[in-house]
């Protein structure tokens, strides 16, 4: 089963202040409903790639892109795109929890409300919907006005996915969700992901092989710009196709 | 972090000139604090505290000295000079931070810098000569043909506009701290971490809205400390006011009008104070302004280093 | 008309506003310079530093005596403020580190670097006038020197606390006491920080009126004599600025000049010190 593809890069090309070659030719298809991991050694470009997804490297002057991203017929980086509309439908996730100076409720409404949604009711009923996606509900549902900073490290890295979900996504970027967890905290994260592919589609860039592993249907390896293999998950880590993956996912560097 | 043993007589005697030369400050501040509270305790005694403060006598004929006069040219003119110059100093830290191009920070942020290295006093004689005659020929009428035939409002912009009043010593003063605040505001923009306003955007955030519902709050007790250490500098500030005020001892509902602060009267009439209680009574109104502006960059510092605090950890 | 279109209306409404903000900020910096650069370079002559003031209201003369007076008082200023100030910063960043102290000294340094000047100078007045019943430059030097001392001991303090702690700790290893660490080891390592901070201490109070107005006061006349009433430029402008004559008005704006570019260049100066030691910080 492949299924279809929600997203595809082609021939992407990434520069950092138009000089940095970041990204080199990739090819990569991303399957609706499915969970795709990037793995590969730091600097390899998994979460430039990723940033690419939702035009996160327009922030920054000077950065310029190559190639194409397909996303419902259309390519995501021509410049007519507004990438305002972009990201509320491609979310993300970062590497540590990023809550809004906030109670724990605004934090979710907060997308909601900048999108012009006022009522009590609906907000009230969306937020709680996103923090039950997000396994977040049981736990903070009689502090919903507290602020957001009293929660746990894990606790917020849930909320903040809640909050990517309240805007009802139809992807979701991860860059590296797990870093600043514990592992108990982890495990709660890598369930929620598995538990999400349903409604979204997933990319996680990930340090951790086994994490890959564990929770990826479809895994990419990268190395030094290029896209090394791309593959399903179960192929590339019991029989890689390039030398070099087989080199990295054994441990031999990285 | 406790090093060394301590054994070294140099090291010793060093040891003991380096502290001593750090407790100046303590001594200094201690000393000035003294010998102000003695030089005007003769003006204590007589005129008492809040009497002192409440009233409006200022007569060196008469021998009678209050610091109401003063104290309300202080407050109007700082007051004014923060409300003209806070928006201005904000949007500035704002294109700064979010807006202006790479090239275009650097030489800004320089230019900023410059402007608040200018002398007061450089300030001072452009009001006098530049800028209170086009006050007083433009915009001084141009505000009483508008606001001032608002009912109430209009008792602002009474009088004849002469360009040397509380309005146009604010309109300097506030041209002095929009630099300070300005740069003060950059430094705790600059503070939200760059992967908070990033998720922002990850939601569909528009500039704007990182700005308002990230930025500021994740750094409003520096800004807010920047605005009160401008306050602090605003009360203190006397040579950007000195020449367009007028010194006069009066309290008046229209900002035409010429006042006098606790600056400004210090600079023109202590070498004139021919008598020990006016002398004492300027030593106070010395006293009042130290402690004013004290509290002030107190509380402006407290913000401040919980502003760094906050992002250090 | 959409809520995203009115979200990106307010947005760009919003940043313009801020743009123009920061233009209205610039345009005064412009104004103002370019101001005192008009008006003060019509009245800049060569006899501006080499005379003496003319008597008042005939024309003619320079401020030579205010030139020189300005001089010797920052001069002195700096001789007493510079030397407290460098191991003030020293006793925080070095032998109290981290103690409460320290903290407590580096807070009220702040806070005394934006005390009001004026108030500094009525300080002086009382202990430094009063007491010998004549103004002096003495005084005015002290007063600035007073100024001078929070700038220069914080900024050294920071400068030290960059230098990294393991460069003391190999001094340490190698057997030397801690005040020839400090001195050989990360007085030079900090140098240009420092430099920078004495730079901009002297920009600081070379514009300075308000302390000098009962200190050092003025004098008409040429006088080296740190025991007499002395000129000052600022305190010269201010005179000649609120005087009734226009010689004295076209000197003031050439004055101005002279001593906005001193400190202009003072300040850029000590920002290219910093940017080459420290690079893009």
């Amino acid at each position: 089963m492949n299924g279809l593809k929600e997203l595809e890069a082609k021939q992407l090309n990434f520069y950092y202040s138009g000089k940095v070659h970041a990204l080199k030719d990739i090819n990569l298809p991303v399957y609706k409903n499915a969970v795709t991991a990037l793995i590969g050694p730091s600097g390899c470009g998994k979460t430039t790639l990723l940033r690419c997804f939702n035009r996160m490297h327009d922030l920054y002057q000077g950065n310029k892109y190559g190639g194409e991203i397909i996303f419902k017929g259309g390519n995501i980086l021509a410049s007519e795109i507004d990438v305002i509309d972009l990201r509320s439908r491609i979310g993300m996730v970062f590497q540590k929890p990023t809550p809004f100076p906030m109670s724990i409720f605004d934090n979710i409404a907060y997308g909601l409300r900048i999108r012009g949604i006022k009522k009590k009711l609906e907000l009230s009923q969306r937020v709680e919907k996103a923090l039950n996606h997000a396994a977040l509900w049981n736990e903070v549902k009689d502090k919903l006005q507290t602020n957001s900073y009293n929660l746990s490290g894990g606790q917020q890295q849930r909320l903040v996915i809640a909050r990517a979900l309240a805007v009802e996504p139809e992807v979701l970027l991860f860059d590296e969700p797990t870093s600043a967890l514990d592992p108990i905290s982890t495990g709660k994260i890598e369930e929620l992901v598995v538990n999400l592919k349903d409604e979204v589609t997933i990319i996680i860039v990930t340090h951790n092989m086994q994490q890959a592993a564990r929770i990826s249907d479809w895994t990419g390896f990268m190395m030094l710009g290029d896209l090394i293999e791309f593959d399903k998950t179960d192929k590339i880590f019991t029989n890689p196709s390039q030398k070099l993956t087989e080199d990295y996912i054994t441990g031999r560097f990285g | 972090m406790r090093v060394l043993l301590r054994k070294n007589p140099v090291d010793l005697l060093f040891l003991t000139i380096t502290a001593i030369a750090s407790a100046t400050v303590l001594v200094l501040i201690a000393g000035i604090l003294y010998v102000l509270f003695l030089k005007s305790s003769l003006a204590i005694e007589k005129f008492g505290i809040l009497n002192f403060i409440f009233s409006t006598d200022w007569d060196p004929v008469r021998q009678i000295f209050g610091a109401a006069t003063t104290l309300f040219g202080t407050a109007v003119t700082t007051i004014l000079a923060l409300f003209f110059a806070i928006p201005v100093a904000i949007g500035t830290a704002i294109f700064i931070t979010e807006i202006a191009p790479n090239f275009m920070k650097g030489p800004i942020g320089i230019a900023i810098e410059l402007l608040a290295a200018i002398p007061s006093i450089i300030y001072g004689m452009w009001g006098l000569f530049t800028l209170a005659p086009i006050m007083a020929e433009y915009i001084e009428p141009a505000l009483q043909n508008t606001l001032g035939k608002v009912p109430l409002l209009g008792a602002l912009f009474a009088g004849t506009p002469m360009g040397i009043d509380l309005f146009t010593a604010s309109i300097i003063l506030s041209i002095m701290i929009i630099p300070f605040t300005a740069s003060i505001a950059r430094d705790s923009f600059n503070l939200t971490p760059a992967i908070v306003k990033e998720s922002a955007y990850a939601i569909g955030a528009t500039k704007w809205e990182v700005v308002k519902n990230v930025i500021l709050p994740y750094s409003k007790s520096g800004v807010f400390g920047g605005i009160i250490l401008s306050l602090g500098r605003a009360l203190g500030e006397t040579m950007a006011v000195a020449f367009v005020l007028g010194n006069n001892h009066q309290i008046s509902s229209s900002l035409f009008h010429a006042a006098s602060t606790i600056t400004v009267t210090l600079a023109n009439e202590f070498t004139e104070a021919d008598t020990d209680i006016y002398l004492s009574s300027l030593f106070y109104l010395a006293l009042i302004l130290f402690v004013m502006s004290f509290i002030a960059l107190a509380v402006a510092k407290i913000f401040l280093l919980r502003a760094q605090k906050r992002y250090s950890a | 008309m959409t809520r995203e279109h009115i979200r990106k209306i307010q947005s760009f409404t919003a940043l313009s506003l801020s743009t123009l903000a920061a233009v209205i900020g610039l345009v005064w910096l412009v104004f103002i310079l370019g101001d005192i650069f008009v008006h003060g370079m019509g009245a800049l002559k060569l006899s501006l530093f080499t005379k003496d003031p003319a008597p008042a209201g005939i024309e003619g003369g320079g401020l030579r005596n205010a030139f020189i007076g300005q001089l010797i008082i920052t001069f002195f200023a700096t001789l007493i403020g510079v030397p407290i100030g460098i191991l003030g910063g020293t006793f925080l960043a070095e032998y109290a580190r981290g103690k409460k102290i320290a903290q407590l000294i580096s807070i009220l340094s702040d806070i005394m670097v934006s005390v009001p000047s004026i108030v500094i100078g009525t300080f002086i007045y009382a202990i430094m006038v009063k007491p010998f019943g004549h103004f002096n430059g003495w005084a005015g030097a002290v007063a600035l020197a007073i100024i001078m001392i929070p700038v220069v001991l914080r900024t050294t303090e920071d400068m030290l606390r960059l230098v990294p702690w393991t460069l003391r700790e190999a001094a340490f290893a190698l057997g030397a006491p801690y005040y020839k660490v400090i001195i050989q080891i990360v007085y030079r390592g900090a140098s240009a920080g420092i430099l920078t901070g004495i730079l901009l201490s002297i920009a600081r109070v070379a514009g300075e009126t308000a302390p000098l107005l009962f200190t050092s006061f003025n004098n008409s006349f040429f006088s080296t004599n740190m025991n007499e009433p002395m000129a000052s430029l600022t305190v010269t402008i201010f005179q000649y600025a609120m005087g009734p004559y226009d010689s004295w008005h076209s000197q003031a704006w050439a004055a101005s000049l002279v001593i906005t570019i001193f400190i202009l260049v003072l300040t850029i100066l000590g920002r290219i010190f910093i940017k080459w030691r420290f690079g893009n910080k």
